[in-house]
């Protein structure tokens, strides 16, 4: 190979790496446990999770402790409704901290007593709206859902002389329209079984290769593959090719038969560019994964230190929670996680039509990442060989 | 069952666990890794949303309304664009999460007494994102439009700005967030205890046990004189102990520097912590015993624990927001208990009173472990 690149070497050197890649296949497909897993995360687990899965304000129970009783405060409490409220009967006298503190509901409304005289004399009514805040994202939306039900609830009756003869329309209001983009109805679907899928690619693509990498290195295969006429960079490029074959077939399997059927997904941009472009992101996180099993001693080792990075990118790359709330230097350590770039690509190709013109930069954060680790990688361990 | 070889399982697994160095500083180095990565990168809080104006007016009226999203804490202000066209490839690229537009005529038609509408778009990849940038987008505007009509009012009608404020909204909001004051930060530290526990000392577990199952080390033990039982508490135990002693470092990261509040009683904090520990490493023990390798022990816990813990723990939303399969599952794993208990213990205060009924779940469940171990370990394999 050193002499320079003849037609028979090159044919030599393509009919080993075939070879390789066909073995590292065969002992990913007959492992029943990993086929099996595979199975489940690509579509089961995909259909499931995409299915349960609410983080928007949806149905919250909230109790009224409603001590005026008039009709104008059963009018208040009545826009408390579906789908973001759920209003719950409190017993009577009940303080309702009981109901909170049980968490059976997340919101108690108070309505004082004379509620109603009061908004009928213009004087002002103050309500109270108690929520439980251990789950903050819901309470912060149930609390601006609230500012927006009460700041509009002017009744009928209790216009208190400022209705202007021409009607409201004669006051200068600002209405906002919100047009929400590429997901107009919040279906919470279309970003979670996208999200399943982006994790069951991660987690795949970094743990075989590290394991496959591993396992060699503790049964003391890898030996046998080091006196055989393959170099170091062909040994772990096999595996790395095999794993990127079986995951991303299993990516069409999930794309075809569960995303499009089940959840209806829009394919606004090209799946060929996704297929490309997931490619180019399972090689990645096998360069991340091959990086470990250089420095793991053996599997048990390895399976930890497998932890320790996937579960970092998964949880921290602005799937659950976005990356412009975190601290600064943690969001620039997000940029050295491919998944960040993987997930504004394939919402990107999805959802939102994007072409080689938006793609291109998250797809060469991807490759500069897997491309620079891998090349470490392949280094440290022909120096380990050595 | 004999105690003494009890003991010298356990002592035995524990010299395997503590000379490998780099595996033994694992097993405390990556839950308390996570916890610090977690701590930073989870944040409940919404703020710094990239958002761009479009200003069609280009008066002082519409530049103040702009204003009061720009000085908005939640809102990250990325600069104006100069219209609409501009606003697709941002939106398009994430560069931008919500972009705010301004009519023409904005500052003619509100003194005119003419009502105004200003456009929003919001990009809706992260719906749970966009209905919380929907309801800040909806509560500064109504802010804006009030302030407006009140000067209005008050100008033609001769009335005060306050008296034209509250006759034109004339029910008044206050809000109390009970339990988590800091709306946010408070709330997550002891869920991150659950998540970290539920992911790492499984792994650590399943990777421990199978190891001897892979290298064959196991038919020293098929054919001793030790029994299952003797055999699966030696060999288990050593985990828990890990497991329960991570537990406790946890709470003293969350209750020190990460500075939760910590309400309820450190016994039953601690009673809860063991049977939860005992869950988590049994998870590791049943993947051990059905996995035959160690990858495949790998790849399996990570499916059991790693995956369901975003979703089904009550970690990000409430489970009772779930569709009913969705609850049904969360309620099959424990980690959706332990999460109440944590929450009830820090930040509400509770005890055994409230939340006896989930410490019992707890401990259904690790016994339920506990017994799936021992009718799994076959001394003898199936011929």
């Amino acid at each position: 190979m050193r002499n320079g690149p003849s037609r028979r070497r090159a044919a030599l050197w393509l009919g080993r790496m075939r070879a390789l890649i066909m073995k590292e296949l065969l002992q990913i497909f007959r492992d029943r446990v990993i086929l099996f897993s595979m199975l489940y995360m690509f579509t089961f687990n995909v259909f499931l999770l995409g299915r349960s899965v609410n983080m928007q304000l949806y149905h919250a129970a909230a109790a009224v402790r409603d001590e005026d009783g008039s009709s104008l405060s059963r009018e208040l409490a009545s826009r408390f409704r579906q789908p973001y409220f759920r209003l719950v009967r409190a017993r009577e006298g009940h303080k309702g901290l009981g109901l909170l503190d049980s968490g059976k509901v997340m919101m108690v409304l108070d309505i004082p007593p004379k509620f109603e005289e009061s908004v009928l004399a213009g004087r002002p009514a103050r309500i109270q709206m108690r929520l439980d805040a251990t789950y903050p994202l819901q309470a912060l939306q149930a609390y601006n859902y609230g500012r927006v039900i009460t700041g509009g609830f002017i009744p009928e009756s209790g216009r208190g002389g400022v209705s202007p003869p021409e009607g409201p329309g004669a006051l200068p209001a600002i209405t906002s329209e919100e047009r929400v983009l590429y997901n107009p109805n919040l279906n919470e679907g279309w970003f979670m079984s996208i999200a399943e899928l982006l994790e069951a690619v991660t987690i795949f693509s970094i743990v075989l290769p590290a394991m496959a990498m591993v396992k060699e290195k503790e049964r003391g295969t890898v030996e046998q593959l080091l006196v055989s006429p393959l170099s170091p960079f062909q040994v772990m490029f096999s595996k790395v090719a095999a794993v990127t074959a079986a995951v991303l077939g299993w990516t069409t399997i999930c794309v075809f038969a569960v995303l499009k059927p089940f959840f209806h997904l829009p394919v606004r941009g090209s799946l060929a560019l996704f297929f490309i472009v997931t490619a180019i992101y399972i090689l990645a996180c096998s360069g991340l994964g091959l990086f470990i099993s250089t420095i793991a001693g053996n599997m048990a080792q390895a399976g930890l230190q497998s932890l320790l990075l996937v579960a970092p990118i998964i949880m921290v790359s602005g799937l659950w929670t976005p990356v412009d709330a975190m601290p600064h230097w943690l969001q620039v350590l997000t940029l050295f996680s491919p998944l960040r770039h993987y997930i504004d690509a394939s919402y990107g190709i999805f959802l939102k039509g994007a072409g080689p013109g938006i793609l291109w930069q998250p797809v060469l954060d991807m490759a500069a990442i897997g491309g620079s680790v891998s090349v470490f990688a392949v280094w440290r361990f022909r120096r380990q060989c050595a | 069952m004999e105690i003494s070889r009890i003991a010298a399982m356990a002592s035995k697994e524990w010299l395997e666990i503590t000379r490998d160095r780099l595996f033994f500083s694992l097993a405390f180095i990556v839950p308390l890794m996570l916890m610090l990565i977690f701590r930073f990168g989870f944040s409940f809080d919404v703020r710094n949303i990239p958002l761009a104006v479009v200003d069609y007016d280009g008066t002082a009226c519409s530049r103040d309304y702009a204003y009061r999203f720009i000085s908005s804490r939640y809102f990250d202000f990325k600069g104006y664009a100069q219209g609409e066209r501009q606003l697709g490839p941002l939106l398009a690229g994430g560069k931008v999460g919500v972009a705010i537009i301004i009519p023409a005529n904005f500052q003619r038609d509100l003194a005119a007494g003419l009502p105004a509408r200003v456009q929003a778009l919001i990009d809706g990849t992260f719906p749970s994102r966009a209905q919380t940038i929907k309801g800040f987008v909806l509560a500064i505007n109504g802010a804006a439009s009030l302030q407006r009509m009140a000067e209005n009012v008050s100008r033609t009608r001769g009335v005060s700005l306050s008296m034209a404020r509250r006759q034109l909204q004339p029910v008044r909001l206050e809000v109390r967030y009970l339990f988590d004051q800091s709306v946010s930060d408070w709330s997550l530290i002891p869920r991150l205890i659950m998540v970290v526990l539920m992911v790492s000392p499984p792994l650590l577990t399943a990777v421990g046990i199978v190891r001897e199952k892979e290298s064959g080390a196991i038919y020293n033990i098929y054919s001793s004189t030790v029994s299952r039982g003797e055999f699966l508490l030696g060999k288990f135990s050593p985990y828990i102990a890990i497991s329960f002693v991570n537990a406790m470092v946890l709470w003293a990261v969350a209750v020190g520097p990460f500075g939760a509040p910590f309400r309820g009683g450190l016994f039953f904090f601690i009673a809860c912590s063991f049977v939860f520990a005992a869950c988590t490493a049994g998870i590791g023990l049943v993947v051990s015993l059905l996995a035959s390798t160690q990858v495949s022990a790998i790849v399996f816990c990570l499916i059991l624990t790693f995956v369901p813990v975003s979703v089904y723990s009550g970690l990000l939303m409430p489970v009772a927001s779930l569709d009913a399969a969705g609850r049904i599952q969360a309620h099959l794993i424990p980690a959706m208990y332990y999460t109440d208990i944590v929450i009830g213990i820090f930040l509400k205060g509770a005890g055994v009173g409230v939340l006896w009924g989930r410490l019992a779940a707890l401990l259904v469940y690790a016994s339920a472990l506990m017994a799936a171990g021992y009718f799994l370990f076959r001394k003898r394999r199936a011929a």
